[in-house]
Order: structure tokens, then C-alpha cells, then sequence
């Protein structure tokens, strides 16, 4: 239990937390508009971008790697729009492609600087892959809560448009709704939020944090904003029980330990919530009997 | 119920470079109930798009109360199709009907006690008040197209734009429609329909437009509602 009250635990699950919670709420954007994939892409596709930043300016100062993320982000998604608009390629299909190639880029540089002795203290590229929270710096925390909290004021600021535009695009255009600006803002609010998190989480499990608790809200509510707080919640309690075990117990990976625990969340959800598949199943029983 | 209230000017709209429409020219009279009918593939949800600006005409352009510009839809309340939305989005019925109040309000507001209290209104006139706490995607067809006119009613337009809201529903739910349109025509209200059902159009409609990619006929029923208009429209090749 000394590791509650260590000092440098506390910062990272104060980090993880909270990028968890913005996770969380940006992500069921995503999810209720039924393109929890495009996050996933988006997530592989940032790593080459990290392993890029890293042998162009050579340190692991997390500020600049996540300007390479950033920049891969963006440039998957140019791409998969691209191939969707302009071939015959399905969606599904382009983002398959993408995910792999740009990842399979990362991979591939990676193992370049690690076997290159002109690249020094190589070996942290590795946390970017499945997250390790441990090895997180007070500055990398910074960087998350600014990148959340900034995230979380612009989803608040155009609430009701987005809310709309989810529910009901065509109609949300026709009384003013900016349909570019509001995909511009949720892409930019996504990437940023892998970006930031990939040191924590990794960019393989990333869009985890984004979609399950958007699932789990979902679940338990029929009202969208009680959704969003049940989203913010679930990621964020899933990322403190993450983070203390892969803290207490050395050589778990924060990410899946996170992920793990929103799993759990989310199958708990399954049984009792609501709207779960346990309710389903009893009231479709008492229909039964009652024929 | 002389004056047009929609002007559609040499319209012709495009997609991968075939016509959808081709030089549609339309007057909406103000007052009037329109409806718009032709097959399949006629282009009648083009058109209704292109009046809303959701789509860029290829030639041609429209425009609402002589102003071609993007602000003079807010005088519009557009009812898409059912299936263009996402019905099992997190809201409930009356989330849904309040949407439309945001139009008077500015984006940064929360809805008032007034705008709740006109919401309740529109509900009562579909019928909907007991189902104002359903979660909207419990509803039948019929219960959804009278979510989204309530939600018409209450974003309170001088013209509404409503694109086949009679398919698939019950006829309880048609008979109120229709009731409800005429009653607001009284006020004053312009309704822009498109029908899918030939049999109703004189019984629901004073005016028509006939249109397969080209306007076939427009005007009041009584002139235009012949059946050389529909059989050219319906079985002729164009």
C-alpha cells in the first residue's frame, strides 16, 4: 500500500486518469457515430511519427515526440480519406491497410535505430508500443493534462452542436451546424489525446480507452450527457486500477493492464446494466411467461 | 397565396457526373401544401437537398424568400428521411424535440422552461406527450416520423420541408400528419412534402410537382394532376 501515497505514483495515475476521463468523453463521438475504427487507425499510425521525431532530433523529450504522433495522425487520416473518396476501396478496408502499413513502418525504423549505434537510449521506443506508465516523467503529465483539458473545454463549448450533429447530421447542417468544423474538432481532439497518451497506454491498445468506456456509458444510460459522465468515470477508475498494478507488480505494461480493467467494467456492464444483455435476457423470459 | 415562397431557377444537380436533376425551374407557392412525386431515382430527394444547400448544385441555384444565401433556411424546419438518423443515439423524445428550439437561441445557451413548454406543445399536437420520456429508439415508425414533426413544430418555420414522411408508418399516424399540415396551413405555414402515395395526392395536396430528372408539370392539383402528367413521369422513358 506504500505505493498510494508514493509521490511519483500519484502523478502518474493523476496523468493516466485524466486522459482516461477526456478519452472517455471525445471517444463516444466516435463510437455513437459508429467510426470507432478510424481511432484505431489513427492509434498504429502514430508510432512510426514517434519513432521518426526521435531520430530527427534524437532524445526522448516526450514534447517532441508527440509532435511526430501528431503529424502521423493527421496523415493517416488524409489517407484513408484520400482512398475512400477517390477509389473504389472500402473504408474498413483502407483502415486495415493504414493501421498495418503504418505501423508495420514503425516497426520496421524502430528495429533500424535499435540495431544502429549512431542512436543512443533507444530502448524507451518500446514504451510507446504497449504503454508503460512507470517510466512516465512529471513533464510527460503535463503534457496530458493540457492536451485533456483543452479537449474537454472545446467538447464542452460546442456541446449542443455536437449532440446534434451525432443525432441527426442532414438537420443539424440546415439550422447552421458546421459539419467540416465539427469533424475537424473531434479528429483534432482524438489525435491529440492518442498523441499525448501513447507513452501510457501504447499505441497499439490507445483506442481501447476511447471506445469501451463510450460502450460502458452507453450501457447505462439513455441520456446522452449521463453517457458521456458514465464514459469519463469508467476510463478513469479503469486507469487508476491499471496504472497501481502495473506500479506494483513490475513488468506489467500499464496499457493492458488498463485496458484489462475496462474490460472488466465493461463485461460487469454486460450483466447488470440496464441496458445490458443480462436485463435483455430477464425481460425477455418474463415476455416468455407471460404468453 | 399568390406569391412564390421557394424559387428554384435552372437547377441541375450532378453526382459522379451523371444528372440527378436536370434544369429544374419551381415556384413553392407561399400557403400552399406541395407535394412533390415521381419514381424512383427522380431526384426528388435531390431536389429537397439542394433546396437546403446540403448539396452543391452543378448549375442553377435556389432560393428561400428571395434570398439565396445560407440564412434564410433558419425559416425552414427540414424533416429528413427516418433512416438518415442515427436512432440509437442516447436521447429521449423530448431531448429530440428541443433540439429544435436551438435555432432562435444561439449555440452557448441551455434551453429554458419556454423552450421546454413549446416542446411539450408540439408533443401534445402529435400525440407524443406520454412518450416524452421513452428513449427514442423504443419507437415505432410512425411514433419516430411524429417525434421529428414535433420537433418541426416546435423550431417554429414559415416553411417546412418534409422528405417522404408518410412512408412506412401507421395510418393513425398519416391521418394526424395530414391533419396536422392543414391545420398549420391555416396559419399560414408552407409545406414542401415529398409523397410516394399517388392515390392521396389530391386529397392531401393543393399543389403538385410532378418531376422524373426534369419537371414534368408543377402547379395547383386541379390543373396539373392529369394522367398524361403521371404516365409521362411514370412510365415513359425519359
Amino acid at each position: 500500500m506504500d505505493i498510494l501515497t508514493s509521490y511519483s505514483f500519484i502523478i502518474v495515475a493523476f496523468g493516466t486518469v485524466i486522459l482516461a476521463i477526456a478519452s472517455g468523453v471525445v471517444g463516444t463521438v466516435s463510437v455513437l457515430k459508429g467510426q470507432s475504427l478510424i481511432g484505431d487507425a489513427i492509434g498504429h499510425a502514430t508510432f512510426p511519427g514517434v519513432v521518426i521525431a526521435f531520430m530527427i532530433f534524437g532524445m526522448m523529450e516526450t514534447s517532441v515526440l508527440v509532435i511526430g504522433a501528431v503529424i502521423f495522425g493527421v496523415l493517416a487520416f488524409w489517407f484513408i480519406n484520400k482512398i475512400t473518396s477517390e477509389s473504389k476501396i472500402s473504408l474498413d478496408s483502407a483502415l486495415a491497410l493504414i493501421l498495418s502499413s503504418f505501423f508495420g513502418l514503425g516497426m520496421v525504423l524502430k528495429s533500424y535505430v535499435q540495431g544502429n549505434s549512431n542512436f543512443s537510449g533507444t530502448q524507451g521506443i518500446d514504451d510507446f508500443i504497449f504503454g508503460q506508465a512507470a517510466y512516465m516523467l512529471r513533464s510527460d503529465v503535463y503534457i496530458i493534462i493540457a492536451a485533456a483539458l483543452i479537449s474537454l473545454l472545446i467538447f464542452t463549448i460546442f456541446y449542443h452542436q455536437l449532440r446534434i450533429y451525432i443525432f441527426d447530421e442532414a438537420y443539424s447542417r440546415t439550422i447552421g451546424i458546421n459539419k467540416n468544423l465539427m469533424n475537424t474538432l473531434v479528429l483534432l481532439m482524438t489525435i491529440a489525446l492518442i498523441s499525448v497518451g501513447l507513452k501510457a497506454v501504447g499505441a497499439i491498445l490507445i483506442v481501447n480507452i476511447l471506445i469501451v468506456p463510450a460502450v460502458i456509458g452507453s450501457l447505462w444510460s439513455n441520456r446522452f450527457l449521463n453517457v458521456l459522465v458514465i464514459a469519463g468515470i469508467s476510463g478513469g477508475v479503469s486507469a487508476f486500477i491499471g496504472t497501481f498494478v502495473s506500479t506494483a507488480f513490475t513488468g506489467i505494461p500499464t496499457g493492458p493492464a488498463i485496458i484489462l480493467s475496462l474490460s472488466i467494467l465493461l463485461i460487469l456492464s454486460l450483466v447488470v446494466a440496464p441496458k445490458g444483455l443480462g436485463s435483455k435476457i430477464i425481460q425477455s423470459k418474463k415476455r416468455g411467461a407471460n404468453i | 397565396m399568390s406569391h412564390s415562397i421557394i424559387n428554384v431557377n435552372d437547377l441541375t444537380v450532378a453526382y459522379n457526373n451523371k444528372a440527378a436533376v436536370r434544369h429544374l425551374n419551381i415556384d413553392v407557392k407561399a400557403g400552399s401544401l406541395t407535394a412533390v412525386v415521381g419514381p424512383n431515382g427522380a431526384g426528388k430527394s435531390t431536389l429537397m437537398k439542394a433546396i437546403m444547400k446540403l448539396i452543391k448544385p452543378t448549375s442553377g441555384q435556389t432560393s428561400v424568400m428571395d434570398d439565396t444565401s445560407k440564412k434564410a433556411l433558419k425559416n425552414i424546419a427540414y424533416v429528413p428521411q427516418k433512416g438518415d438518423v442515427n436512432w440509437d443515439f442516447p436521447a429521449t423524445v423530448l431531448d429530440v424535440v428541443i433540439m429544435g428550439r436551438y435555432v432562435h437561441k444561439g449555440w452557448f445557451k441551455r434551453p429554458n422552461n419556454e423552450d421546454t413548454r413549446i416542446a411539450l406543445e408540439a408533443l401534445k399536437t402529435m400525440k407524443m406527450t406520454e412518450y416524452k420520456d421513452r428513449q427514442i429508439s423504443e419507437l415505432s415508425g410512425g411514433q419516430r416520423q411524429r417525434v421529428f414533426l414535433a420537433r418541426a413544430i416546435a423550431h417554429d418555420a414559415s416553411i417546412y420541408l418534409m422528405d417522404e414522411p408518410l412512408q412506412g408508418i401507421d395510418i393513425t399516424t398519416e391521418k394526424l400528419i395530414i391533419d396536422t399540415m392543414k391545420n398549420l396551413q391555416k396559419q399560414g405555414k408552407t409545406f414542401l412534402v415529398v409523397h410516394h402515395n399517388l392515390n392521396t395526392v389530391p386529397e392531401y395536396f393543393d399543389h403538385v410537382i410532378i418531376l422524373n430528372k426534369t419537371v414534368i408539370a408543377s402547379g395547383p392539383v386541379k390543373e396539373v394532376w392529369s394522367e398524361d402528367n403521371i404516365n409521362a413521369a411514370y412510365y415513359e422513358m425519359m
